[in-house]
């Protein structure tokens, strides 16, 4: 499964599209090697060198586990998608708390986003949350 | 002029059009946010033609929209200069006339208009060649070369001229 490379989900017959989510991890909030432009000091528009992209040949190596950040930031930008009315994927027998109706498309692995988790080197690796391995729960 | 273009640009959407018509959301607010506005870089956008592509969503940090970038192909409408334009009048005055071209506002100032035209207030505002054979006036189709355009944020005026052969009027409509 590793070795397939990024797996987009495209194949999936999904009411959605799928999303990229910037990994949630410590190390990995910086935002760099992103293709967005920072502000300078001095004001000025400065582009940021972009990182490499995965080279194709390489298996992805982060782990296939899912870690407590990238489980917040997916259970959280879920649940606020879900509070601004986005189509919801399981059914919700009455349930109305965006975060557990969050919680438990993640149970079911339904939430159609992708992880990219940004390595040091500033290239980085997609992850869908569906082939993510839950532990909590 | 009137040419296509590809285009490339980023559209966010909220999280509520995230369902099976997402494309047509995509599509849709494309169209809005960019036919019938003007830019320096394309000039007027007419009409969005065809969308080539369009991204994966990127989850925008902490607002729950997603931004997709989508490649489409517009027909655009850019003046140029020295470009020869039919145009109808709209505004006649003691210092020239307004003209348009499309969506394109031109302006021709009595200094570019031949000198045998000769202003006259007498029933409508006009200018009436020396023999009293051509009159340009209000809605009528004129045949000008532009000699200047002027690009600004969202707006596109052009100067024209009419002393050159082959311009003038060229049809009265009514």
């Amino acid at each position: 499964m590793e070795d397939d490379g990024p797996d987009y989900g495209g194949e999936e017959d999904n009411a959605l599209d799928d999303y990229d989510v910037d990994a949630g991890g410590d190390e990995e909030q910086q935002g760099e090697g992103d293709d967005d432009q920072e502000v300078g000091e001095d004001g000025n528009r400065v582009e940021v060198l972009e990182g490499q992209t995965q080279p194709s040949d390489r298996p992805r190596m982060t782990t296939r586990y899912m870690t407590k950040y990238e489980r917040a930031r997916v259970l959280g930008t879920r649940a606020l998608q879900i509070s601004m009315n986005a189509p919801v994927l399981v059914e919700t027998n009455g349930e109305t708390d965006p975060l557990e109706i969050a919680a438990k498309e993640l149970r079911e692995a339904k939430i159609p986003f992708i992880i990219r988790r940004f390595l040091p080197d500033g290239s980085w690796e997609d992850w869908s949350v569906k082939e993510l391995i839950l532990t909590e729960r | 002029m009137f040419y296509f273009q590809d285009i490339i640009k980023e559209v966010e959407l909220h999280p509520k059009y995230f369902g099976r018509k997402l494309t047509r959301h995509i599509e849709e607010q494309i169209q809005k946010e960019v036919e019938g506005s003007c830019s320096g870089k394309y000039g007027y956008i007419v009409v969005v033609y065809a969308f080539n592509s369009i991204s994966q969503g990127r989850i925008r940090e902490g607002g729950g929209c997603a931004t997709f970038t989508v490649n489409f192909k517009a027909c655009c409408m850019r003046p140029f200069k020295n470009e020869v334009l039919q145009a109808t009048v709209d505004v006649v005055n003691k210092v020239g006339f307004f003209c348009t071209a499309g969506p394109l506002k031109i302006f021709v100032s009595n200094y570019l208009i031949p000198e045998e035209f000769e202003f006259q207030m007498a029933e409508e505002a006009a200018f009436v060649s020396s023999d009293d054979e051509v009159r340009i006036k209000i809605g009528c189709q004129v045949r000008v070369r532009v000699v200047g355009v002027r690009i600004e944020a969202n707006d596109c005026t052009c100067v024209a001229s009419m002393k050159d052969d082959y311009l003038g009027v060229v049809a009265i409509m009514d």
